[in-house]
């Protein structure tokens, strides 16, 4: 299935690269969505996600032959792409950290209030999430992205190293640095009890 | 397991990631500990909270409006490719031709100077040097002739050159050869006698042109000698 949606990529940018409009349309709705929200879930802000996501095919539009696909699948060329536009966008602003939860259409973007829920209970959510969602933010880019990935995304470690293109280790210790500074971020270490076994087998 | 252990690979039990050894042995040092007990229920707790995140922004896609400016865009770098490409084609369209024309015009130039040589060349060869132990001796004679009588006849039978009247003999180096066809009756013009009868015949004549353009001397080929004088 991969494979064929692989062939089905590599043959619509032939397309696309020889001037076909339709086969580039179709190519940008395959993607256009996941780019997107690395984006947006990285940056934070959905005006810097549109702008990566513009840059992103663009390059596709000016350069189709910079992607190889010897070296990977195309999604995994976009999200390296889109992984460089965003660290260039968050070194142009490292403190722009939006806590922009709507999107174009209005729709925004917090815990749906459910039948079962009391407003105290629906506040609670709601502000946790923005707890959550400032310490992603918050967090250094190369441990937000393996976080990103793997537990926003919900990745596995081999497709999350193909997309940053580095190995499966790195990720692995990345993602364990991440969570561990988004757990000190959040303070959910304060009720654990003291290591009194730390040094026990 | 230590804590220390745990804590490097005990968060990935939740993500399914983890080694199965690693996976058991995890699971008996939470058993085990409190502490790291409490961790992974608290990582287990935000790991929730990050789905849900993830949930929120799981249908978040870029507006049309970027679709609309990239589709823009891609028509207008295909249309400039396009331009560009047919600016290239024609260029070297037009610079092929113009190298095609020159060299066909090269061709025809080089073929009409080396014709122009062989004319040139050919008679002078064949009958200027050749004749040349004949034609200043035949030539002095038709001058003395030519002095004596008061009326010229061309030769047709010798086929040596008949000196025209107050003509000077040619240097043989300097004379040309040049075949021309005529009526007979434009002999008349070059001061020789012509049989009226056959003065509209065409006949073949070679002149011999000194180095001043004027004939000096004139030959009938034996071609034209049955039509006669």
């Amino acid at each position: 299935m991969q494979i064929s949606s692989q062939e089905k990529d590599d043959a619509l940018l032939k397309r696309s690269a020889k001037g076909d409009e339709r086969a580039f349309t179709e190519l940008y709705r395959r993607h256009q969505a996941a780019v997107f929200r690395f984006a947006l879930r990285m940056t934070g802000s959905s005006w810097a996600a549109e702008e990566i996501v513009q840059d992103v095919f663009m390059m596709l539009v000016r350069e189709p032959k910079k992607y190889d696909p010897g070296r990977g699948s195309l999604g995994a060329f976009l999200y390296g792409v889109a992984r460089n536009r965003i660290m260039k966008h968050l070194e142009r602003t490292p403190r722009d950290v939006s806590l922009d939860t709507s999107t174009d259409a209005g729709r925004v973007l917090h815990p749906q209030l459910q039948d079962s829920m009391t407003p105290a209970r629906w506040t609670e959510l709601r502000e946790r999430r923005e707890h959550v969602r400032a310490a992603v933010l918050a967090l250094p880019a190369e441990f937000r992205e393996t976080v990103v990935l793997c537990e926003l995304e919900e990745m596995s470690y081999d497709q999350a190293a193909r997309a940053l293109d580095c190995p499966v280790g790195t990720i692995r210790s990345r993602l364990h640095r991440g969570r561990a500074l988004l757990l000190a971020k959040l303070e959910m270490l304060r009720d654990v009890p003291k290591r009194a076994n730390a040094t026990r087998g | 397991m230590t804590c220390e252990e745990f804590a490097t690979v005990g968060l990935d039990l939740a993500s399914g990631e983890a080694d199965s050894l690693l996976e058991k042995a995890a699971r008996e040092h939470l058993r085990e500990c409190p502490h790291c007990t409490a961790l992974h229920e608290n990582w287990l707790a935000l790991r929730e909270d990050l789905r849900a995140l993830g949930d929120e922004t799981a249908d978040a896609q870029a507006s049309p409006r970027a679709e609309m400016r990239l589709r823009q865009e891609f028509r207008t770098k295909n249309k400039t490719f396009k331009t560009q490409r047919a600016a290239f084609v024609l260029g070297w369209s037009v610079a092929a031709a113009a190298a095609f024309l020159f060299v066909v015009t090269w061709i025809s130039w080089h073929a009409h100077r080396t014709l122009d040589v062989a004319n040139t060349q050919n008679p002078v060869v064949r009958t200027g040097p050749a004749k040349e132990d004949s034609l200043p001796a035949k030539q002095s004679n038709a001058a003395v002739e030519s002095q004596s009588n008061e009326v010229l006849v061309a030769s047709n039978n010798s086929g040596d050159f008949t000196l025209l009247p107050d003509s000077m003999p040619p240097v043989p180096e300097d004379a040309t050869v040049v075949h021309v066809q005529m009526q007979r009756a434009a002999l008349q013009a070059l001061g020789l006698t012509v049989n009226e009868e056959h003065a509209g015949d065409w006949i073949q004549v070679d002149l011999l042109v000194g180095d001043d353009g004027l004939p000096q001397a004139v030959r009938l080929p034996q071609a034209n000698t049955s039509s006669g004088n």
